[in-house]
């Protein structure tokens, strides 16, 4: 039995259920803004502001991206300093259990 | 009459589109890897459920960080990462660990019976491993990644992921034998 | 003119000293480590990102209570290829930093593992600044968190979030 040759066909590649990144889709479109009535777009189609309305969903795209990049930088950092005080921690528990 | 061959996604094209908010695009993008990310949280908890869900994670929050990814190598090492990293913080989290028998997969035609029970084995003690070591023997055997690569994914020294592998296999082969 | 100065002169005692921001600033590091973190957040970017936390996440809720209140984080974290590649002595650089205000809250040490010392900015019996420091063979590591803190629901924050550590430099293979 050679375990490697084993061990890369068990864990040879398998996709998921069909539909898959259809689903993700769906995910990122609820977790977007709802949709906005119908009237509401006809009205806004109409009107010559549209350049300035969508001149604001590009301001609000960009927020949200600096959002996400603040997000993820918090929680890089948090993760770090909380990893640190936990292995300080730890050590002290050891020290004073011997 | 000719075949019309399928081309290849060009992925360097989709991953600007998908980065304009391309939605399509994105598609393209996880269909190009949802394999790969799917895999590696399934051969972690032989859970095709949970692989779905954390795989699903995965490309959200690549959605989120697409303006982040500079390349298509660097697309596959931030997968790689992110999902490792998911799984094993899971892992850490969840206080109870299911193993499971149940979830066999298909099997394909041209397996022969013995070896998809090896297999089926072989997933089961994987998922009893320690979290490290099953990522480790993951990336190294499903991915192909030498230990120098796999440093990088789970930033741990080489000298550690060379042990944590040797360990894993070790544990392996003891089960396998102790379970003929 | 007299009362005047006594009155601003208890005025200004009365106030709550600031807690201290440290210098971060490692070029040389930097250009010898493989891999890189920097994490910068002033009071702005700490709102913007509290506001992205994701509420229904338990951890991120943990989170967002953690840094209210907070004026900075800065984290720098530097990976080395081989050890001993950076001054082991640059923990007391940053420690001759802290004014008087600071007491070693934890000094851990070991010939073989991670060296850790914290360091909290105390009022009283309040933590309002940390600096965390931590060095291995291969990797140093400085954390300064500025405002109030409590160091032991951020021991309590288990995980990553599925975030990776390093994303400013190193090779990215297939």
């Amino acid at each position: 039995m050679n375990l490697e040759n084993d061990l890369r066909r068990a864990l040879h590649r398998e996709s998921p259920a069909p539909g898959f990144a259809g689903r993700v889709i769906q995910r990122i479109e609820r977790d977007e803004r709802p949709a906005r009535p119908v009237w509401w777009r006809a009205a806004a189609a109409s009107v010559t502001l549209a350049a300035i309305l969508g001149g604001y969903a590009v301001h609000e795209a960009a927020e949200r991206r600096r959002g996400e990049r603040a997000r993820e930088e918090v929680l890089r950092a948090m993760s770090i300093a909380s990893e640190k005080v936990r292995i300080a921690r730890q050590e002290v528990r050891q020290i004073g259990s011997h | 009459m000719t075949a019309i061959m399928p081309t290849a996604v060009d992925l360097p094209a989709a991953l600007t589109r998908a980065q304009s908010g391309d939605h399509d695009a994105f598609a393209e993008v996880i269909e190009q890897h949802e394999a790969m990310v799917y895999s590696l949280a399934y051969h972690f908890f032989n859970d095709r459920g949970r692989a779905e869900e954390i795989a699903q994670d995965v490309f959200l929050q690549l959605y989120r960080n697409l303006g982040t990814i500079e390349s298509d190598a660097h697309l596959l090492f931030w997968l790689r990462q992110v999902t490792t990293r998911r799984c094993i913080d899971v892992t850490r989290r969840s206080r109870m660990k299911a193993v499971s028998l149940d979830d066999a997969g298909e099997l394909r035609a041209a397996e022969k019976k013995h070896d998809a029970l090896l297999d089926r084995r072989l997933k089961t003690f994987i998922e009893q491993l320690p979290d490290i070591q099953r990522a480790v023997v993951t990336l190294r055997y499903q991915e192909d990644l030498d230990p120098s690569d796999i440093c990088r994914i789970v930033q741990l020294p080489v000298n550690t992921v060379k042990s944590h592998l040797h360990r894993a296999l070790q544990s392996l082969r003891r089960k396998l034998g102790e379970h003929p | 003119m007299r009362k005047f100065l006594i009155a601003l002169v208890l005025v200004l005692l009365a106030l709550p000293v600031a807690a201290q921001q440290i210098n971060l600033d490692f070029p040389d590091l930097e250009d010898r480590a493989d891999e890189v973190v920097d994490v910068t957040l002033d009071a702005s970017m700490l709102r913007l990102g509290a506001r992205f936390l994701r509420g229904h996440d338990p951890d991120e809720r943990a989170v967002r209570d953690m840094i209210q209140g907070l004026t900075g984080i800065y984290v720098r974290s530097y990976e080395f290829s081989k050890e001993n590649e950076y001054d082991r002595k640059l923990a007391d650089r940053i420690k001759s930093q802290l004014g008087p205000t600071w007491k070693a809250f934890v000094t851990v040490r070991s010939k073989t593992k991670e060296n850790v010392n914290i360091y909290a900015d105390m009022r009283g019996d309040k933590v309002v600044g940390l600096v965390i420091i931590s060095a291995e063979p291969r990797e140093f590591t400085v954390v300064n968190i500025v405002g109030p803190i409590d160091i032991e629901r951020l021991a309590s924050l288990e995980g990553e979030f599925g975030i990776p550590r390093f994303t400013t430099r190193g090779k990215d293979h297939d």
